[in-house]
Order: C-alpha cells, then structure tokens, then sequence
C-alpha cells in the first residue's frame, strides 16, 4: 500500500487547468516523440546484435551450414511457416508444431494451476494444512524436474502424456510455492481488518485474504508458465516425436541450423506471448474479484 | 449514532485487574500489562498516554479482542470481550484500506460483511464519507488518495460499523504537521457529530490534550495506570494559549513523576 503523505488534495491538482508553456503544436510533437523514443531505444540493441551476426557470417568467422546469417534463418523461418508441405521437409509445418506443444503446454499448465492454488490456498491459510504439506513440498521442490524424466517415461511412456507429467510438474511447484506464501503473508492488517469487520471463515478468506495474495499468485503463474515451456522442450526431445522442441532436435541431427535458430526464435515469442496472456488475464481477474467483492450478493 | 438503545453515561468499556504477560523463549517473561483497571462511558473521548513500548498497542488489541489478557476481565457492555468485531472498531496507524477497492467500497465492504442491503450500504459509505468531508472522492481508488485523505476513509469505515468503542492506535502518526492539525480539528468534529466513544492512543503531550476529554496516563513496568487528568478547556482548543500551555505541564508532570530522575521519557 502507498504510505505517502502528500499534503496536496491530488483532486485540486488535476481539476486545474494545466499552465500552456508550449505552442499546442509544438508540445503534442514533443510528447509523441517522447514516447516513441523509448521503443526506439529499444530496438538499437538488437539491431546492433543482427548486425554483428550478419557481418561475422559475412565475414566467414564460422561455415554458413553452422552459423546461417539473418537473412537465411528468416528465409528458413518463412518456409517453415508458409511452405507447401507438398515439398517435404519442415516446409508448412509451423503451425502443426505449434500447435503440438501448446496443446501439451496449456494441459500441463492447467493441471499445475488447478492443483498449485487448490492446494496452495489451504496450505496457506491452515496451520494444520502447512505443517502436513509443507515439508512434502520442499522435499519435492528442490529435485530437477528433469531428473523425473526417467520415471516419467516408465509410467507415462513416450509421448502426449509424459510430455505433459513434467509440464505439470515443474509449473506446479513455483505456483503451488508463491500461492501458499502470498496466503501466509497476505497483509497481516489486512487480515485483521478482515476480522475487525466481522467477516470469518469462508468471507475472510474470499474477500480479504485471496485478493491481498492475487499479486503473489500470479508471480507464481508466470514463473510456471515460463518453466512450461523449458520443460516441454525437454520432453519433445527427449520422447515425443512431434512439436517444436522436436523440430529443434530434428533439424540439429540433419544440420539444419537455419531451422534451429528459427525454432528458438519462434520458442523466444511462443514464452513471450503466453506471458503477456498472463498479465492481460491478471488484470482482468483483479478487475472481476473487484466487481464480485462489492456488488454481488448482495 | 451508535446504539440508540444506549444512553450517554452508561458505562460501556471496563477492565478490572487486566493482565498480559508474553512469554517468549529467548527474552522469558514479558509482564507489559499490570493489573489495569479502567473504566468508560458512552461518548467519552479518552487519550491514552505514554513513552514507546509501555503496552498502549497490547491494551489497545485486547479491547479490540485481536489479543487476550492472561488475566483479569474485560468487558464491553457488561459482556466479556471474545474475539475481534464490528463492535469494537479500530482505525489503523497504516490505514490498512483494501487497495484494490475505491474509497466508497473500502467502507460498503465492512457493511457487506454485517449483511446490510446493497442500497443501505451504499447510501451509508456516503454518508460517512462526507462526514469526513469526502464526499468527492467516493469513487477514486485509496491508493491514489493522499495519506490524511486515506486515514479518513478508515476512520468513515469505522465510523460506519457504529462501533460501540472507536479504537485508534496513534492513527495519524504516518502525518505530517499540517495534516496532523486538520485531522485533530476534523475528529473533534466528527466526534462530536456522532457522539462516539473513542479511545485514542498517542505519544504526544499535545496530540493528548487537543483531544481528550480525559488523558490516562501509562508508564512502563507499572502497576496499573499511573495517572488519570480529566480536560475540561472549552473547544475549540488553542495549542498557543497559556491555558492549553498549563494543561500540558501538569500531564507532563503527572507522567513524569513517576520515572527516575533524568529520564525523559519523551526524548525522541
Ligand atoms: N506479540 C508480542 N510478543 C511479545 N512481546 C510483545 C508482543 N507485542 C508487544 N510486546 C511487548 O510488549 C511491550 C509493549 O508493546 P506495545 O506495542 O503495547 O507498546 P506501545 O505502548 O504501543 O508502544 P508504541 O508507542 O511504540 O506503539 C513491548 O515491550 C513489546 O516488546
Ligand atoms: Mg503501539
């Protein structure tokens, strides 16, 4: 919570009208620009890095079948996504292979996150629950999810399934984790205002404690859906014969390092995207536990 | 407006010989709270007084049942305090507003929890937010709200429960000086407009004597309250005058003459 004291009344600040400095022109140019120069900052860095990789491959540092330039990999990229399938190879098949690991991605994610915060939430919010889980979970916690992948393949077996075990499992764990410590620390004032209002039980924890753990949740939600996509790549190379992680390993073994690179690329917006789906649904959902805490039941 | 049932006078909060003692493995035996007794009618406005760490908080929190005595009784309306309630509302020294409510909503919250009507509790956040003269900024999130015009949606979220105590833990110590004067003029409105019964607690001589109808007096590892000064100055009180001036110096005196020499106790 902010704790600044201001001694302005912020509602007098913003109803005066603000002092005209500037030619209105002049300023509206000022201030477009002034926000388009952080995106453009932005993008100097990565220019700079094509730009070094193109000159290190135009300068024959490594052979082009090992390091293709920019160009080839986008080339590379465009057929993967655009290419006839009719032509063989990995020519049309982006989508398919997108579409393979997202599949197995969002089942493992979504069992993580049902799991993660229905046990997570108790686990927080009862002594009795932590002491009984706790323990369990920080004994589990701190094995690699890819030293599972043995006794993944023993019961669930080349595949959709185990692919999706370890998916589950390692999201599971940074959810499970930030739910049960946002629980716990969910704002002690907060919980004793909660009390102070006469709420208990089930209303407590609906309407006081949740919200103050939300953030925390959430950090969890992302942090597992990055690792989601870490391990699926792990199980696509290691026992599922389709997808993008699989398409990596494939293109590895026939040399084709312009579709590698373009996997990783494609892997780099695929994590990025579902971040970014994240945050919008963490808006959303903040926004609706609002509209719930007030206005329903009433 | 607190409990129409009640008339002024009757006394509503009392302690008879309360204890706390807490027991910690590294520092042993704690005794912060020593045998209170203290009593309180409705619609007093009482100023508890004394240096950090003599248990204003620990006496505060067992009125509030967010904490228990470990011995003795404490009663609000002749019935034992048994847990945190509406009853016994408190305003915290960190507004401990919901951030993810607006200011309307941070007080229909604690009417939703005592199952009013949503139109009721709609029209009562109002009311209360214009008794704190916030009328305006109803619909405005808290986190975006300064920190005085904050304590004042906790102070209208209590006030709104109609709690038959208003307990208030130095509620504007995170204030700077001027927003500390306005709020001191603002509760001495606010009290008198709803004849609530407010127990406030504070380290400032003058915080103590602007406010109170009556200062009780603690000091730390003492037996009981050490000290007891009824405020009879008319309002509204002049922090300059020679009167608020003497009322001051006999508080001091009071708190002070029970400490061993050279010990200022209001050294910070
Ligand atoms: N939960 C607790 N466990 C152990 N000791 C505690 C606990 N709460 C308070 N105390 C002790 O009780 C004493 C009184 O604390 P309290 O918070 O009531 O003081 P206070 O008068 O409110 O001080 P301040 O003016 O700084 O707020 C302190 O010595 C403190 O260490
Ligand atoms: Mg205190």
């Amino acid at each position: 919570m902010s704790m600044k004291s201001a001694t302005a009344d912020e509602s007098l600040q913003t109803s005066l009208p603000k002092p005209a400095a500037k030619p209105a022109g002049a300023s509206a140019g000022g201030t477009a620009l002034a926000s388009l120069a952080p995106a453009l900052l932005g993008l100097v860095v990565p220019g700079a890095f094509l730009l070094v990789w193109w000159g290190v491959v135009a300068a024959g540092v490594f052979p082009p079948s090992v390091l293709p330039s920019p160009f080839t990999v986008a080339a590379a990229a465009f057929d993967w996504a655009f290419g006839n399938p009719q032509n063989g190879g990995y020519s049309g098949t982006l989508a398919q292979a997108i579409w393979a690991s997202s599949q197995r991605v969002l089942l493992g994610y979504g069992i993580a996150m049902v799991l993660g915060v229905a046990i997570g939430v108790p686990t927080g919010a009862s002594k009795l629950m932590g002491h009984l889980v706790d323990p369990f979970i920080h004994l589990l916690r701190p094995i690699p999810v890819t030293a599972w992948v043995p006794l993944s393949l023993v019961f669930f077996g080349f595949g959709f399934k185990g692919a999706v075990f370890l998916v589950a499992l390692g999201s599971f764990f940074p959810i499970v984790v930030n739910t049960i410590e946002g629980v716990r620390g969910a704002n002690r004032s907060l919980v004793k205002v909660g009390r102070m209002l006469g709420a208990r039980g089930w209303r407590l924890l609906w309407y006081f404690i949740l919200p103050a753990s939300l953030p925390s949740i959430f950090v969890g939600l992302r942090l597992g859906m990055g690792i989601s996509w870490v391990l699926i790549i792990v199980a696509e190379m290691m026992s599922v014969k389709s997808g993008i992680g699989y398409t990596l390993l494939d293109a590895y073994s026939f040399g084709r390092f312009d579709v590698v690179i373009a996997a990783m690329i494609v892997l780099g917006v695929m994590g990025f995207l579902s971040d970014r789906v994240i945050v919008a649904v963490q808006s959303v959902v903040l926004r609706w536990h609002r509209e719930v805490s007030i206005h329903a039941e009433s | 407006m607190p409990n129409p049932d009640m008339r002024p006078g009757d006394v509503i909060l009392r302690c008879e010989r309360l204890d706390r003692t807490f027991v910690s493995r590294d520092a042993g035996e704690n005794r912060v709270l020593q045998d209170i007794n203290f009593e309180m009618r409705k619609g007093e406005f009482v100023v508890l007084i004394g240096p950090s760490g003599c248990g204003k908080s620990t006496l505060l929190n067992i009125i509030a049942g967010f904490d228990r005595q470990t011995a003795g009784r404490a009663l609000i309306d002749g019935r034992p305090i048994a847990g945190p309630g509406p009853d016994k509302a408190m305003v915290f020294q960190d507004y401990a507003l919901l951030p993810w409510l607006n200011a309307r909503e941070n007080i229909e919250i604690g009417l939703k929890m005592q199952r009013i009507p949503a139109a009721r509790r709609t029209e009562t956040a109002l009311r209360y937010l214009g008794l704190v003269g916030l009328a305006e900024a109803a619909e405005r999130p808290v986190y975006k709200l300064s920190g005085g015009m904050q304590q004042r949606v906790s102070i209208a979220r209590a006030l709104a429960l109609e709690p038959k105590v208003l307990l208030m833990d130095e509620p504007f110590g995170a204030l700077d000086a001027f927003q500390r004067a306005i709020m001191h003029r603002e509760l001495v409105r606010i009290w008198r407009a709803t004849q609530a019964t407010i127990i406030f607690v504070t380290h400032s001589l003058e915080e103590a004597v602007f406010l109170g109808e009556r200062v009780v007096a603690m000091t730390p590892k003492a037996v009981g309250l050490t000290g007891e000064l009824r405020i009879d100055m008319p309002r509204p009180r002049d922090p300059l005058s020679p009167e608020f001036a003497a009322v001051k110096r006999r508080l001091y005196e009071m708190i002070t003459a029970h400490l061993p020499e050279e010990v200022d106790v209001f050294a910070d």
